[in-house]
Formats: structure tokens, sequence, C-alpha cells
């Protein structure tokens, strides 16, 4: 189950993070996704080393925690989206597909005229279509 | 890098050392704490040999050279595994005494991240770490799986005061006091033993020690004693400079004189007594012991043959049980003494021996499945690859697989893993791999929280110092040990860890965290007590508006606790709760524009300058008076507001709460400033305030707060619930002239904490709120006043205006004007925007009674001229003053005219009494909004009447449209003498119910006559009564009240206004007719019929125009049966008359022209359709053509029959005639018939020709000139 996406902007500011959970953890998700941005960080200054090809914006699973997995993805605006979920076997396909499917709604976001670069994303639109992306997430494998 | 320096390598060389035993009696302990010193502490200083060069050869041949070489002494009851608990206890004991060390800086701020970066590595980790690292690294000595902490020697040392000293040394070897280690065959119980005896000097002379000297040498063997004299020093107490002792002595006080009586001569003497003991004693027995061992290992182990014989032999075990402790392998055994190999060839500082031993055991350890024994070379042999400097992989695969397999065992591992790590993290630092290094650290937190508290901080600046830095995770870490730290009471420690996390979330947007650090920052502030810079944290997260409900009230409850323990009130400037919305800030003051009520400010500057256009002075002459005035006055200040001392100016702004749960907000008052006029400098200064740091301009506000006696503040009290926005109304009262410079605003939160808001610093940006008659005004200004002196000033508001009316709704109301000063004001003007609503009455008006007063009275005087100018200013009286308790009241005629929302505004110009004032005149402005809902839809059609001339019909629709009102139509009249107005019907039969429901519709007819007489006579009356016309009840004789009098004011003024409103001028209404409707709602159900007294409604409707037909208009008065007996005469020859009349004024001249044939006309009019739009020269070809309307033509043919037969014009087929303006004439006219039937006399044409009197007409004014009009049918029945 995804439990936290986010939005992380050039900057390493959030534009917007979202916990799918009933608890109230938003504390824990946020430094979760706060400490993930190290990774990201050494991830693309270390393309090399951590065997990323030029033009991949997936960068994989970033760092395994006791209870959950990050994964993080790269724009080429460096915007970056990160995926904590607790799902202990995840297929990468699906998280390409689930990036992927973040990334035009992402996209469709920002392009909005009354959207100010580099502010939190405010959209409700957006909003659903990350949590129907969340919902279907896992689902085409299964199917 | 040599590894013997670096840290891990220093640090091994001091804990992998060979251990000394220690056993002595309590008398030797006894002299050695006349210097405060135990026994070892004594000795401990000198153990340490940094700078030897003692050659040692251990397997090989070839001797090498030891550099440093340290003992390690340590009593007999302590060789054993520490206590967990105590060990415990110990940890927390160094981890508090850090603490509370580490009070340097607590208060300061935080320190920047970048200035964090640059420091240096040993700065940013706190010192004690290393202290507590050791600390924990000596929780596992003492193990047994383990060689280097087994004693090598034995020192058993008795005082000289001792009675049987020898007797003594044997006693002191009993084995119960030995360490287990000794006993349980552990390690090897034939040891190297040496004696000593200690003298202490104090007791006594040395002979009798050097007594027992010789007795020792002769018992034990002559090598093996040694004396030791002590406390030297004859009663003067020694100050060491560098006290050797104190950095082996942790709880020292300043006061206890470590040594006090050792003087350098025991100096020396404790010197050289270890020095012998080591070079000449353990280090040549561990060399031989090296030696032994490594034959017996070479003689049973190496070699092909043994290695097999081994494997054989070791499978025959292969069933045994896993043993995680190392008590399988005794002394003798050949694993123990293989490992007692490698720690002595380690600790001679022979990497190359001990490792190949190393991992000659490893192996077997690892296929007998003594894990805890494997784990122990596994480690070893990572420090030896280590410090071998050779495999840095194969030195981290070992320490790794040892860490590992410490955790496979489960708790009895867990502290060996501790260490461990440790010690690979110290491996991984040297090689500045502080990613990975931190990550281990992360591994050896254990459930302890103290305990995780410090590896999570150690991580944490691993990964700060990681090459490139990560602080995310350097926050994170932070955060995570604090909290731990927080949990476990440490709070300094927990303060220096949140303190230095601030420092990486400052700035960034992270708001759950921030607030999180803050929070947790500011409660362990509140803790140590230091609730200032506790509550400077608070403040941080007062404004989480992005947190839960719970989050909020507990954010909030914390803070005011904080603040309550503090026991003072706290001044914040910026305080974030409320959010002040400064764009929201609205400043009304009254310098010469003064207003009514609040509401009045809302209204654009421009719909009142509008309206003042006409009545204030114009600029020339302006100059003279009061700019020139205030010129004089003001050179410097002209760009400034001007304000009135003691009028107050009005400030709204405002306040919304951030958070889910209510706050109370108290005290809010403004901050202001007012300097005499003379202190300019002062003023300068206060308006550059902005520009400087916060500490000063917080000085600042209080300095300005403590001076109030020059003006008075009102205070305001609000409490402002989840998410609420309040607009708060602050006023400031200037009690002298000068300069007024509104600061700022205050308020009180919840009692305890002072919030402080400075306008100046963002208001320039903002626009300002109201409209300035200088537009180019810089923004800062705008919150300065220039303060001149008192002036009269006129109050004023219209009693009892409704606030919501009905259409038409009409009432009296009276204008109540005060002037509060004792100077009179003079030369009052008026002037309304909307004269339909709002009409000024005259002043004898005052004390009508109404609405009796809109009865028509017997003796209608002409109306007065009402002093109301051209452009619709009302000029009172000259000689009127309005001054001190007395009131002015002015009576006012109100009528809601339309539907819809009206903004009422009414302004009143006057001048001051007194010349000698800053300003000549000020003006009142009155605002009022009204709601006027709709009442009667009255709508007037107005037809010719058929049959007569110069009458009309009238067809009056009435709908009510109200919602619930019933309302009685009670009279219509029309306007002007020309007309006359009566009911075709009685209204009894038509309108019995008399009042209309609501939504009821209602027509009824009305006959309308004109009399206008003629052109001249006509407009002499109309200009003297221009409203008197005629009225008709719509109400039954019987009920009450004479009829209302249109002709007078109010009705007759509000009916001008009408009038005015449709734009078009008395003079062009000779064909419009304008009625006036009065009626009146009834109560309600209570008393049905009765119409309420004080309401009525008056509806004007104007211009409904008569002139829909030509100026011409005719009547056929023709017969309308006729008998004629057709046997007797074939046809028959009926006379009859055809009156035209002339509305017009003009002269008109007219041709009538009969048709004979329908059929004919028709097709006539065919050809012609083409031409008919608009008017058009009509030829002489097309006189005869007819032209009809087509209703009227299918009307012609639907009614009348083929089988009619036709009849023929006799008589003059064509008439011409000139008419006069206004005057009818008759045409004779004669048909003939044939036959009995029903006849249309409808086929003939007028052809009419104005032809003006005067050429006054303006062009553009249409007026037909000319034009032909049809018959209209007219049935004429002939009888047999």
């Amino acid at each position: 189950m995804i439990v936290c996406v986010a939005v992380v902007g050039h900057q390493n500011n959030p534009l917007y993070i979202q916990s799918f959970t009933e608890a109230d953890d938003a504390l824990k998700l946020h430094h979760i996704v706060h400490c993930s941005l190290d990774v990201v960080d050494e991830r693309v200054n270390n393309p090399k080393k951590s065997g990323l090809t030029l033009n991949e914006t997936f960068l994989g699973l970033l760092y395994p925690t006791e209870n959950y997995k990050v994964y993080g993805y790269l724009t080429n605006t460096k915007v970056k989206f990160i995926l904590v979920t607790t799902d202990l076997d995840v297929r990468d396909a699906d998280v390409r597909n689930f990036f992927r499917r973040f990334h035009a709604a992402y996209v469709d976001a920002v392009s909005n005229p009354f959207h100010v670069p580099g502010k939190r994303i405010t959209s409700r639109t957006f909003a659903e279509r990350v949590s129907n992306i969340v919902k279907s997430f896992g689902l085409s494998s299964a199917g | 890098m040599d590894p013997v320096k670096t840290p891990l390598g220093k640090m091994l060389l001091e804990e992998i050392t060979p251990v000394v035993m220690v056993l002595r009696t309590p008398l030797v302990e006894e002299s050695c704490l006349k210097n405060s010193l135990s026994f070892i502490e004594m000795l401990s200083p000198f153990c340490d040999f940094n700078n030897i060069d003692v050659p040692v050869r251990t397997s090989s041949d070839q001797p090498y050279r030891l550099q440093k070489f340290k003992l390690r002494l340590f009593y007999e009851s302590d060789i054993k595994q520490p206590n967990i608990m105590v060990a415990k206890e110990r940890l927390k004991q160094v981890i508090t005494e850090a603490g509370e060390k580490d009070r340097s800086d607590l208060s300061t701020d935080p320190p920047d991240i970048s200035n964090v970066l640059e420091s240096s590595k040993s700065e940013i980790s706190p010192s004690w770490f290393e202290i507590f690292n050791k600390e924990l690294v000596r929780t596992v000595s003492f193990s047994e799986h383990e060689a280097f902490d087994h004693p090598v020697a034995c020192v058993s040392v008795v005082s000289s005061k001792d009675e049987q000293p020898i007797n003594k040394f044997v006693d002191l070897f009993n084995t119960n006091k030995l360490p287990s280690l000794l006993n349980d065959g552990a390690m090897d119980p034939k040891i190297l033993k040496h004696y000593v005896l200690v003298h202490d000097n104090k007791d006594g002379p040395s002979e009798k020690a050097t007594k027992i000297l010789t007795e020792m040498k002769n018992t034990f063997g002559f090598n093996g004693c040694h004396l030791l004299c002590i406390n030297s020093s004859q009663d003067e107490q020694i100050e060491h400079q560098d006290n050797p002792w104190a950095p082996y002595k942790f709880d020292s006080l300043p006061s206890q004189h470590l040594g006090r009586y050792l003087n350098i001569d025991d100096f020396n003497e404790i010197k050289d007594l270890i020095q012998e003991l080591s070079s000449k004693h353990i280090i040549p027995y561990m060399e031989q012991k090296v030696r032994v061992l490594n034959q017996q290992v070479s003689a049973t182990r190496k070699g092909f043959r043994n290695q097999i014989k081994n494997l054989w032999w070791r499978k025959g075990k292969e069933d045994t049980p896993d043993s995680s402790n190392g008590s399988m392998y005794t002394y003798s055994s050949v694993e123990s003494q293989i490992r007692v190999l490698g720690d002595y060839a380690f600790m001679l500082g022979d990497y190359e021996l001990a490792l190949s031993n190393y991992r000659l055991v490893s192996t077997d350890y690892k296929i007998d499945k003594a894990w805890k024994c494997y784990a122990g070379v596994q480690e070893m042999m990572g420090l030896t690859y280590f410090m071998l400097d050779q495999s840095r992989k194969e030195a981290e695969y070992c320490m790794e697989n040892a860490f590992n397999t410490y955790l496979k065992l489960g708790s009895s591992g867990r502290q060996n893993a501790t260490r461990c790590g440790l010690w690979w993290i110290e491996m991984l630092k040297t090689k500045d791999q502080f990613k990975e290094a931190a990550s281990v650290y992360f591994r050896i937190c254990s459930e302890e929280l103290l305990h995780s508290a410090v590896m999570l901080e150690q991580a944490s600046y691993c990964y700060l110092l990681s090459q490139p830095p990560m602080l995310h995770k350097y926050g994170f870490h932070l955060v995570l040990s604090g909290d731990r730290y927080k949990k476990c009471d440490q709070i300094k420690h927990a303060i220096r860890t949140y303190r230095n996390a601030v420092s990486v979330y400052k700035g960034t947007p992270w708001s759950y965290i921030k607030d999180h650090v803050h929070f947790h920052i500011g409660q362990c502030y509140g803790f140590l007590g230091m609730y200032d810079v506790g509550v400077t944290h608070m403040l941080e997260v007062l404004a989480c508006s992005h947190q839960s409900k719970a989050t909020q009230e507990l954010f909030l409850r914390d803070f005011l606790q904080i603040v309550q323990k503090a026991g003072k009130t706290f001044e914040v400037l910026r305080l974030q709760l409320p959010v002040i919305n400064i764009s929201s800030l609205k400043i009304d003051f009254e310098d010469h524009r003064t207003y009514a009520s609040p509401g009045s400010t809302s209204v654009k500057e421009s719909v009142w300058c509008s309206l003042e256009e006409e009545m204030i002075p114009s600029l020339p002459t302006a100059r003279t008076n009061w700019l020139e005035l205030q010129s004089k006055l003001l050179p410097k200040y002209k760009e400034s507001n001007i304000c009135v001392a003691g009028e107050a100016i009005k400030i709204a702004i405002e306040f919304k709460n951030p958070l889910e749960i209510p706050i109370s907000i108290s005290s809010v008052s403004l901050i202001c400033e007012l300097s005499a006029t003379s202190d300019e400098t002062n003023s300068d200064v206060s308006c550059s305030t902005s520009g400087i740091g916060n500490n000063e301009e917080h000085k600042n506000l209080r300095e300005i707060i403590s001076d109030t006696s020059s003006f008075s503040l009102s205070e305001v009290n609000i409490s402002l619930g989840g998410g609420e926005a309040y607009l708060v109304q602050l006023t400031v009262t200037p009690k002298v002239e000068g300069i007024l410079n509104i600061v700022g605003v205050r308020w009180n939160l919840s009692g305890s904490v002072v919030g402080f808001y400075s306008f100046g610093a963002n208001y320039g940006k903002k626009k300002i709120a109201k409209g300035r008659r200088k537009a180019k005004q810089s923004p800062g200004n705008c919150l300065k006043f220039m303060v001149i002196k008192s002036l009269p000033k006129l109050e004023g508001f219209i009693r009892a205006l409704p606030e919501k009316a009905y259409a038409g709704h009409l009432q009296h109301l009276v204008l109540e004007l005060r002037n509060q000063s004792e100077f009179s004001v003079k030369n009052l003007k008026m002037k309304t925007s909307h004269p339909r609503f709002l009409n000024i009455g005259k002043q004898e008006d005052l004390d009508l009674e109404f609405p009796a007063c809109l009865e028509k009275k017997t003796n209608v005087s002409p109306p007065a001229n009402p002093k109301i100018a051209s452009n619709g200013v009302f000029l009172f009286p000259e000689d009127l003053s309005v001054q001190g308790e007395n009131l002015l009241l002015w009576p006012l005629w109100f009528r809601a005219a339309v539907p819809g929302n009206i903004s009422l505004q009414v302004v009143i110009y006057y001048e001051m009494g007194d010349l000698s004032s800053g300003m000549r005149y000020r003006t009142l402005r009155m605002h009022y909004n009204l709601q006027v809902l709709p009442s009667l839809d009255v709508s007037f059609k107005i037809s010719p009447y058929p049959s007569r001339l110069q009458e009309f019909l009238v067809h009056m629709d009435i709908v009510n449209k109200t919602d619930s009102e019933s309302i009685q139509v009670n009279q219509l009249s029309t306007i002007g003498s020309h007309w006359e107005i009566s009911l075709l019907q009685p209204i009894d039969a038509i309108f019995p119910s008399q009042s209309l429901i609501a939504g009821q519709a209602f027509s009824c007819f009305f006959v309308l006559k004109s009399c206008r007489k003629s052109s001249s006579t006509e407009e002499s009356t109309s200009s003297l009564f221009p409203h008197i016309g005629s009225n008709v009840s719509l109400v039954p004789d019987g009920s009450k009240g004479a009829p209302f009098d249109t002709s007078n004011s109010p009705l007759a003024d509000f009916h001008d206004c009408e009038r005015l409103q449709h734009g078009i001028s008395n003079q062009e209404a000779e064909n419009s007719v304008d009625f006036i409707l009065i009626s009146r709602p009834l109560k309600n159900n209570a008393e049905p019929g009765v119409s309420d007294a004080h309401h009525v409604f008056s509806h004007h409707a104007c211009h409904c125009s008569t002139a829909s037909t030509s100026p011409i208009s005719w009547v056929v008065d023709a017969p309308r049966t006729r008998h004629h007996d057709f046997s007797t005469t074939s046809f028959c020859e009926i006379n009859f008359r055809m009156t035209i009349y002339n509305s017009s004024n003009a002269r008109a001249s007219i041709v009538m022209k009969t048709l004979d044939s329908t059929s004919i006309s028709d097709q006539l009019r065919d050809e012609t359709s083409g031409n008919q739009v608009g008017w058009h020269d009509v030829s002489l070809a097309k006189d005869n053509k007819m032209e009809s309307d087509a209703p009227r033509n299918h009307v012609r043919k639907s009614l009348l029959p083929e089988s009619v037969s036709a009849f023929i014009w006799s008589g003059s087929s064509s008439t011409r005639v000139q008419l006069k303006p206004l005057s009818t004439t008759e045409i004779p006219l004669q048909i003939c018939v044939f036959s009995p039937g029903i006849y249309d006399l409808s086929n003939y044409a007028l052809n009419w020709n104005l032809q003006p009197v005067d050429d006054h007409e303006k062009v553009g004014e249409r007026i037909e000139s000319s034009g032909t009009s049809l018959g209209y049918p007219c049935y004429l029945t002939v009888l047999p």
C-alpha cells in the first residue's frame, strides 16, 4: 500500500505531500520524504555509481527504512517525486508506471495558468487524480 | 596514513594492551588515599610508554622495535565482566556529566547551517563522545572468549605497616578473591607474579621496609620483589603543575590536591617500578610465551598432516550443540592457546603473527559453531587488517561479519556488537566513509533510549561530515536523537540536538518538521526554566494552521503554560497570532470632509466629489482663503493628511485567527506618536525607524507606547473563533496640535503575551485604502497626520429613514443637524444624490402631519418656489447658523422611486463662522443604504376613444408584486390642467374588494378627456399651476379622507423628478399625459379593509403618449340604422357629417377623398406596399390610393361577406379644408344605398398636410408634416 506521495521542488521545498494512512503520522512521513532528498541528491550527483543512465528519470529504490520502501523520480526540471510504500515486494515496472502517470498529473497541474511555479500545488483536481493513481497502484500487475 | 596514528589505532594501542592484576592490602590503599588517589590511580600515569624503543623478538628470529607500550592495571575485584545494570548507570552518569558541562551556549541562537559546514570536524561533534564510546567499549571487557583482557601479570602489594607482610603476600593469592577467569579455567592460572612492598614515609623511616624487602627476596626470589616508598614530602603540600593524575580521575574536585604528598623522589620511584616491571618482566614474559605457544601451535596445527588430522577430529564433533559462549575451550585447549598467541602477538605489535593465528582459529571456531568466539576472532582479524593497513575490504568484511555474528547471538552478543560496531565505525571514519559509519551507528541503536540517542546523534554528525554533507539526514537523526534524549530527561542534550536541527530546517518550508522541532525545543527550555528562550521558540509554532486541531490546542496550551511560568508578560514584535491582514487596513479621518456614519466612508471618494463639486468653493476663491492659510501654517507638511484635534481617527484592521481553536485577544489599541509642530526632527527620526533592525524597532515601539499624554486611544477586546476574521475598529483622538504618526498596533494574547505590529515596515507597498486628494503622495505619509486646532463639526442624521420600503413609499422625514462646539457654522448647503428618492422640503413643512398634509386643501395657494439652484443644490436660509446645543431640524420628503438597492448620499456643506480657523468650510457626508421592494406595477395604455373626439380610453393594469402586502388603490390623478379623467364604470362595479392582495392583477378603464383650449391660454395656466390636474377616486365615496393633492409638494416635486428622469421637458408634452396613482398598503389581516394611515404609495407614470395616431382625428357622425322602403325609391340617400379635429399646433390642410371600390383599393395597396416604410411624399398620382394596415384589411374581409352590396359615395368626392390649430371642422357627406344591408363606411382617406405656424421646431424633432389616414370602420345598417 502506498502510504505517502510527495512532490518536492528543485530547491527541496515541498510542493505537495499527501499521506494515505489513517493514522496521524504526518510528521513521520514528512521526515521520511525529507530524508530521502539526500539520497536523491546523491544519486543525481553520482549517476555512475548508482547505475543511472543519462536520461533516466526514475531513481529507483532510494532506501529501505524499517517499515517502508522509498522510491524516487526526478523530472527534467529537477522536481522530485517521492513514493513511500509499505509493500515489501514491489515490481519495478509498477513503480515506473506509477511515476509516469504521476508525472503526467503533475505536468497538467502546473500547466494551470493559475498555478504559481514554486508554490504548493493546491489544485483539487490534482489531488483527486493522484489519489486515483495511488488506488490503482499495483492493480495492473495483479490483473 | 599510518594506522597507528589514526584515532582507531590510538584507541587500540590504548585498549588492547596487557592487563596487570593488582592485589593489595587495605593499608596500601590507605596510604595512597592520603593523596586522594587509589593505588592504581597513583601508578597509572606511568603505565604509558610513548617514546620507548624496546627490541622485541617473537616468532621470527629477527627482533623488531616496539615504540609504544602500555600496561593496564586492574584490581582483582574489577577483573570480571561488568554488571550490565552498573554499566548502564555508569554510561548514564557520563552522559549526564557531559550535559552539565555543556551549559555554555544554550541560550544563543542556533548556528547557521553554512557556518556549521565550514567548521572543522573536531568542532562539530562534542568531545564527550570519545569518553562515552570508551566507556561503552569497557562494558564488555574481561570476556572469556577474548584473551587480551586476561591479566598477563599479577602485582601483589603489601604495606610495610602490615603485620607479617610475607604472609600477607601469600594470603593475597588466596583463590577465593581471585577473579573467576583464573579460577574457572578460562585462562592459565600460572601467570607472572611480582611483589611490591609499599612504604609510607609519613609512618617513619624506611629501615623496617628494607628489612621486609630482604625477607621477600629470600622468599619469592630476587627478581620479582620491589620496594616502593611514597608520601615522601614532609608536611608541605606539593602543587603539581600539569597534574599527571588529573586525566585519570574523572570525578576529581578542584579542592582535592591529587598527589599532594608525592614529591619528585616518589615520582621517579614509581616510574622506575613500572618501567622495570614492563621492560624486565612483562615484555620478556610475553615474548617467551609467544614463542612457546607458537612452537606448540606449529607442532599441532601447522603442516598438511596436522590439518587433515584436525579436520577429521573436528568432524567427529559435528553433532555437538551450538555453544554460544566459549566455556568449552579451557586454557589448555589448542583453540584457546592460538587465541592467546594471537592476542599476545597483537599486543606486542606483531600483527602478521597475530593475523595468521586468528585466521587459523577462526575456521576452527566456525566449524565448532562457537559463534561468540568466532565473532571475537573475526573482530580481531578486522582490527589486525586495519593495523597492517593492508586490505580495507578484508578489514571491513571481517568487522561486518563479526558484527552480524554478534547480533545473531541475541541479547548476549548485543554489547559486543556495539563495541565491534564502534571499532568498525572508527575504521570507516578513518577512511572518510562517513555515510557508512552513520549507517553502522544507526544499526547499533538498541531499544534503550539513551544509548540510541547518543548513537543517533553521532550518526547525525557523520552525515554532516560526509561528502557532500547529507543535511536532511543530519537533521532527521538529530531530531530522532533529541526526541530520545528528551524522553530520558537529558534535557540539555536534547536542546543541543534540537538546536542543531533548527539550523537545518530554518528557512525551509517543511512546516510540520519545523513546528515539531521548535515546539520540543521550547518545551525543553521550559523544563530548564529558561522561559525567555523557550517562548521565542514557541512563538514559531503558534501560527500552525496546517496542523490538526488537537496539535494546535497542544501548542497553544504549552505556549501559554511556559509564558505563565515565566511570570511576566512578554512583548513580542510580530507575534504571529492572530494574523494581521495589512491589506485590510483602512483609515478614516476627517479633514474638511466629515462623515455622519461609519458606512459613509465606504462610498467612493469620486462619488462624494461629484456631489460636492457644485457646492464647495471653486479653486480661485479657495486659494485666497484656506489654502493660503494652510500654506502659511504648514510649509512643510503639505503632503501629510490633516485631521482636527479632538476628532477621532478611525483605523479598521482585520485580525484573523489562523487556528481552528478560539483565541482571546484583549487590549487591542493603536501605537501612536504625537509630536509638536515645531519638533521636526523627532518625526523624521520616527520615519526612518522602519529600516532599522528588529530590536531597535522594538525598543522604539515601547518608547512610543509610554508616551500617551497627548492623545487618547481606544481599546478593544475580541475573541476569535477558529478560522474567524474580525475587522477591528480602533480610534485615536489627538488632543493637541502637532504631527500625529500612527506607528502600529498592539494587542494582548490570552492576557499574557503582548504583540506588536508595525504598519510602517509593511505598509509601504500596499495601496492606500481611501482615495486621496493628492494621488502622488508618498505611501509612508498616509499614516502621518497633521493635527490642526479643533473646529466646529456638524453632525447630522436623518430621523426614521427606513431601510426597507416598498416602491412608491412616501414618507415625511426630518434631518437633524447638530454642532457640538460653541463656534457657529453658516452658509449651509445641501445636495442629495437621488432627488427622486429624497426631496428637500420647506421649513414650514416641519410640523406637518403626515399623511394628512397630502390631502387637498380648500384654499390652494400657489406654491412658493423652493430655493433649489439649477444644479440641485439646496441652499438653507442665509441667516441660519447652527451652534451649541441648538438642533437644526429640516423636513425632507422621501419616496422610494424604483425597486432595487439604493445607495443614497447626502452632502451638507457648511462654512466656519470663525474665519481664523485652519479651514474655511467642511462638508458633512451622509450615506444610507436602502432596499426598495417592488410593490405595484402600473402600466397605462391609451387609445383614442373610437367615437369621440378629444377623448381617450385609458387602460390601467395594476399588478401587486409584493410578497404579502395587500394594497388598496386610492386615487388616480392626471397632471396638468388640460386633462380630465373619469371612470368608465362606477368603481363599485368593477372593483368591489377595493384592495389588491399579493400577486393579484387588476385592470380598469378610464376616460381621458383633453380640454385644451388654445395654446395661448394653456401656456399661461400651465406655468402657474403646472401640476393641477384632475383626480379620480378609486375608493367608494363613503370612505374617509379627502383626495390627495397632487399639485402640491411633495408629490408634485417628486413628479418633477420623475419627469426629469424620463428626460423630456415640459414643453414636449403636448400629446402625452402623466398619471399619479396613489395607493395605501392595508394593515395586516387583523383589520381587513382599513388602510394604513401612515403609509402612502405614489406611482408616477409619465409621458403616456396619446399621440399614437396622426395629429388629425375625425369622427364620422353617421346614423347607426336607417329604415328605408326600397320599394318606393330604389335607392336611399343618407347624409351624415364627419368632424375633423386638428390636435397639432400647426395649421393643417386636409383633403378628404371618398373611394368607391374596396377591390380596387386592395390592388393598389399591394402595389404600394413596398414603399410603406417610413414616411414619404405622397405624389399626386397616389393621392387616391388607400393605405391600410393588414389587420384592418383582414377584419374588413372577414366581417363583410361578398354578398354585401356596394354603396356609392354621392356628394363631393374630394373635399379640401384648412384647419387651424386645435380646432374642428365639419364636412358633409352623402352616400347612396341600393339595397338593405350593413355597410362599412370606411373606404375613404384623409390626406393631411401640416403647415408650421412658426419655424422654431428644432431639427431632428420629427413631427410628421404630412400623411394619409385611412377611414376606420363605421357600420351603417339599412333596414327595409
